[in-house]
């Protein structure tokens, strides 16, 4: 029986807003049947031979592409998954893959599409290597619209793509003759009904794959054959799309998966286009296109009043629950045409034929895992995306702000059974993982007690947990909204690919005098800040990326003794004479600096506090003694947005953190040759094999001490008390899992790596060089082990 | 195939899906047009050619089509009774559009800078001094040729001309373009007056000595890929990516209309001040009333582009496409009221 409250509460809204009636009950069901999966899984109706090609794709999308492999030149991200990987790959992200999508209003008032290092769709890339862009491409003057986007998952999308333009059509009003408040308009791609987007600007995914790969990796690709959209698990033939043309002039009708870009997209990178092949593509393709519908739950009590909450506060009237397709209704929760969302959502941009303020009706099917919500993830919550609806989407909200809070919580329930929320995670680690042996990737350094391992599971909840901006993330800037969100590589706390790289930079006068820019020497990812694109400072002349290294053994690190590392300092080269110097870093005049590519942290919980301001812009309260981390800083939440315990939580995992598995050699005699090399070559002179350790030796493979690797004069970067072209010894262990290397991120390989070693490192460089082939592959076998 | 519509009732179309009629009758192979009707037809067996993106002429007995692939340009003529396929230079890249001062001076343009002229005999290249792809030509005298083109989102945008011994560049001031545009697609002119459209909604007027930015509106925000009139305060341009965007010019100011529901426009052709033949994407072919900016689709051509449409003069109206991929393949239709 439906709870009573609610039944009082439709009474009241409908007394107490007579001047906007809900509309009537909506459809909900019974539903198409055999589309549903868990999220990530193949639709079930998916042939064996599809089954193999979705597996394939899958692998494209996770597959970390190379400079070698054409990455760039200027790029977000450097896989797909990246930025569709929640709850599972081929769903959405957090706030830390947001990206800035700008553009230029003429003195006309066209719209037309923003620059960032070539074009891409407006699209601003943060990275690029060589010499044709900084290191961060400049956002150019003229850009003047700027809005962020939160990516959106890609389930289901294969029964999307099966509508045909008529279900579509038929619900549009663009003129709002019914007069009920709500427009809702078609938007267009090459003459057919678009509905993949923001702005539902695409109706194809081939071409809704092939322009981000472009646009956000700097992957080329040739369009698909017609033999091969034919083949797709979604016909996207010639033919098949003048069957969906012809429905324009009432001939036939037909989906509309077609209007896929017919050119081939070239870059100037030094990877021979295609740099996909059309297989790769027809594969990643398929992959998106059999992803499975999710699966609504069964309605409940408290779901059920919620769905009828749902339907009296008037989210139907946008959020149509069925759309119509050739396998059945598809509770898809969405009309899939443009709404005008009033001023406060909008952002400006303008895609073919869709306004600044309009917005495509999100589908609601899953939704409680591919948080945070709205076009650019400002919404933390439903409840929070909810009270952001505005324009033709007010009415509702206001409807729903009326209802009692029960009802509020139970309409939210309803909108979480829309499926998936079994998968739904804080942050990306599945429920429940369980905790990695001691000796592997991601366990701890040693057995634990029961107590340390409740602590070292709740560290690692906390440093897999994405924070939102009602939270405090962004100060208002941030590269991360999580720990986890840089440091995956291969596992939770190791390192980060490309795509979340640290900008530094900085401004270098004639004499190479460093200055740091106002905001500091970090330009950030992101900001909190509407229609901010995080432009760095005019005068900034000198860009520098810094690749995420893993925190596997930091606690060991930290239990080295400072004599220790101190008792191989030799600042002035002088003993011996070997063209090696080794300065310590002292942080703040005091404290020897250990952590991070200039050595300039002291401590894991520094660290931490450091990560905590520098990274995901939250603040923390002070604690006697850390000077590091921020207590205040300038978004709207109250400060601090941390407390001490979480700081320490996380110090306490990171401490307990175990040191990088070694990898079995594949050929033992090589690995002891390469080994011998490591030490004649001369790489052991900085890349110390082990330190003393409180427990032991350290096989970190590191001296902790700055060494100039750079060629003298080079531009770079000053931290702390290293100078520009000097950088702490990195640590090798781990080495095999964690490419790219050097602080840069710039060398694919350990080969390419040691050929970049300048400086100090250039004696062991030209050493290398020397070697015979065979010796140089006995040498790269040996740091494969690490 | 014959593909026929009935003027000016409702939008019918009879494509290429074999045995659908606009009435409902199943086509026959050699239908008995009715008075006023618009018929499209296949002007020649194309299943041999590459793609086909230009056509221009001096009448019903000189017609000139241009395309090719990635092996090289190609050219096809039309003597009035037969087409042949013309022979060319031996490194000429794909042809994009043709121009020419009459049966004995035609020029082509195309991909990699390449420049062919017609001299009543042969085919010849000229050096155009650029690599860069040429997409469209025209010119008021033969000393007075334009060439325009570019790479779409790299380089800057291409503009040559020719006094008929030395091609000059003339290039865009990136003051004048304000829409970053790095290629031009057509060239086109009418008492002395040149304009060049290009991308993301970018206008040309080659002014006192240099080019200046015309203004077209807040819709011209996709790309123009053609233009023509019959006066100068009577030009069309044609263009759009998503869906159709059709600029017109009153003498005075440019305004841009914007189409849903259609795909991009390539193509346009005026045989009088109140007819505009237009043609896109999926092979739509159409007229557009500058007046009223009604656009009335006759048909589809097929699933493949309209790149160009060129009236004889004599009733016959063609459009050319294809698809610009490998493997390459064209298509030359003509339009006549029966």
């Amino acid at each position: 029986m439906r709870p009573l409250a609610f039944s009082l509460c439709t009474a009241a809204l409908l007394a107490c807003d007579g001047t906007e009636p809900p509309p009537g009950p909506s459809d909900h069901g019974p539903m198409a049947e055999g589309i549903y999966a868990e999220l990530g899984a193949p639709a079930p109706y998916a042939t064996p031979a599809q089954l193999e090609t979705f597996e394939r794709g899958r692998a494209v999308a996770l597959h970390r592409f190379s400079r070698a492999e054409g990455l760039g030149p200027a790029f977000n991200v450097t896989f797909c998954a990246s930025c569709h990987e929640r709850p599972t790959t081929g769903g959405s992200a957090g706030l830390y893959r947001n990206f800035f999508l700008t553009g230029v209003r003429t003195p006309d008032g066209a719209f037309i599409p923003g620059m960032s290092a070539g074009s891409a769709g407006g699209v601003i890339r943060l990275y690029a290597y060589g010499d044709e862009h900084d290191a961060r491409p400049g956002v150019p003057e003229a850009t003047n619209v700027v809005a962020q986007r939160n990516p959106i998952p890609f389930f289901g999308v294969g029964l999307l793509a099966e509508l045909s333009d008529a279900e579509l059509l038929r619900r549009a009003d663009p003129d709002d003759r019914d007069g009920d408040g709500i427009s809702g308009r078609p938007n267009y791609d090459r003459g057919f009904v678009g509905r993949f987007g923001r702005k539902a600007q695409t109706v194809s995914i081939e071409g809704f794959i092939r322009g981000p790969l472009f646009n956000h990796l700097g992957i080329t690709s040739d369009p698909l054959s017609d033999a091969q959209r034919a083949e797709l698990p979604v016909d996207s033939s010639a033919t098949a799309a003048q069957g969906a043309r012809l429905w324009l002039v009432r001939a036939l009708e037909g989906h509309a998966q077609a209007a896929a870009p017919d050119g081939p997209l070239t870059d100037d990178d030094e990877a021979p286009d295609p740099e996909l092949s059309t297989e790769e593509l027809f594969d990643l393709v398929s992959f998106a296109m059999l992803l499975g519908a999710p699966e609504l739950e069964p309605l409940t009590d408290h779901t059920e009043r919620g769905r009828d909450a749902f339907d009296a506060v008037g989210c139907a009237a946008c959020h149509t629950p069925r759309l119509e397709g050739p396998r059945g209704p598809l509770p898809v929760y969405s009309d899939l045409l443009l709404h005008d969302m009033g001023p406060k959502l909008a952002d400006g941009l303008v895609a073919k034929d869709a306004t600044g303020s309009e917005f495509r009706t999100q589908p609601l099917w899953g939704l409680r895992p591919v948080g945070p919500y709205l076009h650019d993830g400002r919404a933390s919550t439903v409840h929070d995306a909810i009270r952001a609806h505005g324009g033709e989407g007010e009415r509702a909200r206001r409807n729903y702000e009326r209802l009692q809070p029960e009802d509020q919580e139970a309409l939210v329930a309803f909108l979480h059974s829309l499926g998936g929320a079994a998968q739904y995670s804080p942050g990306l680690l599945p429920p429940d993982t369980p905790l990695a042996p001691v000796g592997t990737y991601g366990g701890p350094a040693r057995a634990l007690s029961d107590d340390e391992r409740d602590r070292f599971v709740a560290g690692r909840a906390l440093f897999d947990r994405e924070f939102g901006f009602s939270e405090g993330a962004g100060g208002p800037r941030l590269n991360g909204d999580s720990c986890r969100a840089c440091h995956f590589e291969p596992v939770l706390g190791g390192a980060g690919p490309r795509g979340v790289n640290v900008t530094r930079h900085g401004i270098l006068d004639a004499d190479g005098a460093f200055t740091p820019p106002a905001v500091g020497t970090i330009l950030h990812r992101s900001t909190a800040v509407p229609h901010s694109a995080n432009r760095a400072q005019p005068e900034a002349n000198v860009f520098e990326h810094r690749q995420t290294p893993h925190l596997f053994g930091l606690g060991l690190i930290e239990g080295i003794d400072e004599a220790e590392i101190l008792a191989r300092a030799d600042a002035d080269d002088t003993s011996p004479p070997d063209g090696i110097s080794g300065r310590p870093s002292f942080t703040d005049g005091a404290r020897l600096g250990r952590f991070g590519w200039k050595a300039q942290v002291p401590t894991i919980d520094e660290f931490v506090r450091d990560a905590f301001a520098a990274e995901l812009g939250m603040t923390l309260p002070y604690e006697e003694g850390q000077t590091f981390g921020r207590l205040q800083d300038n978004d709207a939440v109250p400060d601090p947005e941390l407390d001490l315990e979480q700081a320490h939580l996380l110090g306490d995992y990171l401490r307990l953190l175990g040191p990088p598995p070694r990898a079995a050699a594949v050929d033992p005699g090589a690995e002891a040759a390469g080994a011998l090399l490591f030490e004649t070559v001369g790489c052991a002179l900085c890349h110390v094999p082990e330190l003393a350790g409180a427990d032991g030796p350290v096989p970190l493979y590191s001296d902790l001490l700055l060494h100039e690797i750079l060629a003298p004069g080079a531009p770079g970067i000053e931290d702390a008390s290293a100078a520009t072209t000097e950088f702490r010894t990195a640590p090798l262990w781990g080495l095999a899992t964690t490419a790219p290397y050097l602080h840069s991120g710039e060398a694919d390989t350990i080969e390419e790596a040691i050929e970049l070693h300048d400086g100090e490192g250039s004696g062991a460089r030209d050493a290398f060089e020397a070697l015979t082939p065979a010796d140089r592959d006995a040498l790269l076998a040996f740091l494969a082990t690490l | 195939m014959r593909q026929r519509w009935r003027a000016p009732g409702v939008l019918c179309a009879l494509l290429a899906t074999p045995g659908i009629g606009c009435d409902g009758a199943t086509d026959d192979t050699d239908p008995t047009p009715d008075p006023g009707e618009v018929v499209w037809a296949e002007a020649f067996d194309t299943s041999g050619a590459g793609s086909l993106s230009g056509v221009w002429g001096t009448g019903p007995d000189d017609v000139w089509v241009v395309g090719g692939s990635d092996a090289g340009g190609e050219i096809h003529h039309f003597d009035g009774a037969t087409w042949s396929e013309a022979a060319l230079p031996a490194g000429v890249s794909l042809l994009a559009w043709a121009w020419g001062f009459g049966p004995d001076d035609v020029y082509a343009v195309g991909l990699d800078g390449s420049v062919v002229h017609y001299d009543g005999s042969a085919w010849s290249t000229l050096d155009s001094g650029t690599t860069d792809d040429l997409w469209g030509v025209f010119g008021f005298a033969p000393d007075d040729l334009w060439i325009v083109g570019g790479t779409p989102d790299q380089g800057e945008p291409v503009a040559l001309h020719y006094d008929g011994a030395t091609f000059t560049p003339r290039p865009v001031d990136p003051g004048q373009n304000s829409r970053a545009a790095t290629a031009l697609f057509k060239v086109w002119g009418i008492d002395g007056d040149i304009y060049a459209v290009g991308q993301r909604g970018l206008i040309l007027e080659w002014d006192s000595g240099a080019w200046v930015e015309r203004f077209a509106g807040p819709e011209a925000d996709q790309d123009f890929v053609s233009l023509w009139g019959t006066s100068a305060d009577h030009i069309v341009a044609v263009g759009g990516r998503s869906s159709t965007r059709i600029a017109t010019f009153d003498g005075a100011s440019w305004t841009t209309s914007a189409e849903s529901g259609y795909g991009g426009l390539n193509a346009v052709y005026m045989t009088s001040p109140d007819v505009a033949h237009i043609g896109g994407v999926y092979g739509f072919v159409g007229t557009f009333d500058p007046a009223s900016g009604a656009i009335a689709q006759e048909t589809s051509l097929g699933s493949d582009d309209v790149h160009a449409m060129w009236s004889d003069g004599a009733g016959r109206t063609y459009a050319v496409g294809g698809t610009f991929r490998d493997p390459h393949r064209g298509f030359v239709s003509v339009r006549t009221v029966q």
